[in-house]
């Protein structure tokens, strides 16, 4: 039976810890606010490069599928970015994209040798050198929180430059997708080669006929757009992946929270009782000495 | 419809979205003059200076390349960056220059690719420079 002053202590500790978790749980609710706004207010530029390279595609035809970044690569690997989160207390986020990682290693039958990894995040880095998986590079600079546009085209040069270097067979992302405040999802995404079904090619859009002033030409607007697309998905996908990361920790800290004032009420009635338990048996001591001298 | 809409769009942010008269795109070959009734046109942007008239009053604002579109009155620019003059870190901008004019030094005879970005990133410096002392 655990003593009264235990018992006090406990509860003071429970406090605390729920006084952390509360602060932590408000710090992501700012946070995941600031990286959604920063999320929706890339939006209208990704539609706008991805309508101007699916339009340009039109326009060019066949012509497109003899370009590098939309041919299959003539390695066999596959380079993978993966985004994780740097730090841990979000949850299941990192074990869910992990496990997913795991599922699709499995099933395609991928070795050590035939995936190379590119990463975000210090909890995959983690994992995949206990696991033994080749890292080919880490991003570390600028941090996965401090990502900006220019990071992110960076990052997306690097892997172009990867998969012309023709050691690979194609490039894919797998990065946390947020669907809501309730429902962020591992997925995996092919980046390069750029397929045409990504840009939704073949909805004919009204409009948008052959009888456009093109200037200089077809052919150099798209070698400039395309790079331009590739980065586009890197940067939404970084986004995307660090909202879910601070919606999953925003949830798990709400839990934190509220189990601890549970925990709190029940120390608390428990103390309770053993101190008004305590306070019975000295009155009753006292009654019954008081009765003896009479 | 008479008008025309310029709407400046960045991946942080659309940088402006305003009713104008004309507009003058930093197009790759040379400036390209925009007036409303344009017909339909996609055309790659340089670093440079885009100008626009309003009721009279020019102002120019700093596009780091990019493309433009101009349909149905409207005209979409679509750019890493779009700054205005009051916008533009003067600091950042000559810090910029001066990197980029060494990393220009190093490199000269190594990968061209290198040079080809030190020579952009010099070239990016010098317009928001120009844009920025010549509007304030």
């Amino acid at each position: 039976m655990a003593g009264v002053k235990e018992l006090r202590l406990r509860i003071k500790s429970v406090g605390n810890i729920k006084q952390i978790t509360r602060a932590m749980e408000m710090v992501s609710t700012t946070k995941l606010r600031r990286f959604q706004d920063r999320a929706i207010a890339s939006r209208p530029y990704a539609e706008e490069i991805t309508a101007l390279v699916a339009n340009l595609a039109r326009v060019l035809g066949d012509q497109v599928d003899e370009l590098p970044l939309f041919r299959k690569g003539e390695g066999s690997k596959t380079a993978l970015l993966l985004v994780t989160s740097d730090r841990g207390l979000c949850g299941a986020y990192n074990s869910n994209i992990l496990a997913t990682l795991e599922k699709w290693l499995k099933s395609e039958g991928k070795g050590a040798d035939d995936v190379d990894f590119f990463l975000y995040g210090r909890k995959g880095y983690q994992y995949l050198s206990k696991t033994g998986r080749k890292i080919e590079r880490f991003f570390v600079d600028p941090a996965l929180e401090a990502i900006d546009y220019r990071g992110a085209a960076n990052t997306a040069r690097a892997l172009t430059e990867v998969f012309l270097s023709g050691e690979y067979e194609k490039v894919e992302i797998l990065f946390t997708a947020f669907q809501s405040m309730a429902k962020y999802v591992p997925t995996r995404v092919q980046l390069l080669p750029i397929s045409p079904d990504s840009l939704g090619t073949d909805s004919e859009e009204a409009g948008s006929g052959g009888d456009v002033i093109l200037e200089p030409d077809a052919a150099s607007i798209f070698e400039a757009v395309v790079p331009r697309y590739v980065e586009t998905r890197v940067y939404n996908a970084l986004l995307e992946a660090l909202t879910s990361e601070y919606a999953s920790r925003r949830v798990s800290m709400k839990n934190a929270t509220d189990a601890a004032t549970d925990m709190q009420g029940e120390l608390k009635q428990k103390y309770n009782r053993l101190r008004q338990e305590s306070i019975t048996k000295e009155l009753l001591d006292i009654v019954g000495g008081v009765e003896a001298l009479r | 419809m008479s008008g025309l809409t310029l709407r400046v769009i960045t991946p942080d942010r659309i940088a402006l979205d305003e009713q104008t008269d004309a507009v003058h795109l930093p197009g790759l070959d040379g400036s390209i003059g925009i007036l409303p009734r344009h017909a339909h046109m996609v055309a790659a942007l340089d670093a440079g200076e885009l100008m626009y008239r309003t009721g009279g009053r020019e102002q120019t604002l700093f596009v780091a390349g990019g493309f433009a579109e101009v349909r149905e009155g409207t005209v979409r620019v679509v750019s890493q960056a779009g700054e205005l003059p009051a916008d533009i870190d003067e600091e950042r901008a000559r810090a910029a220059e001066k990197r980029a004019r060494e990393r220009m030094a190093l490199t000269s005879k190594g990968d061209p690719i290198d040079l080809i970005r030190a020579q952009a990133a010099l070239r990016r410096a010098l317009m928001r420079l120009s844009v920025k002392t010549r509007n304030s």
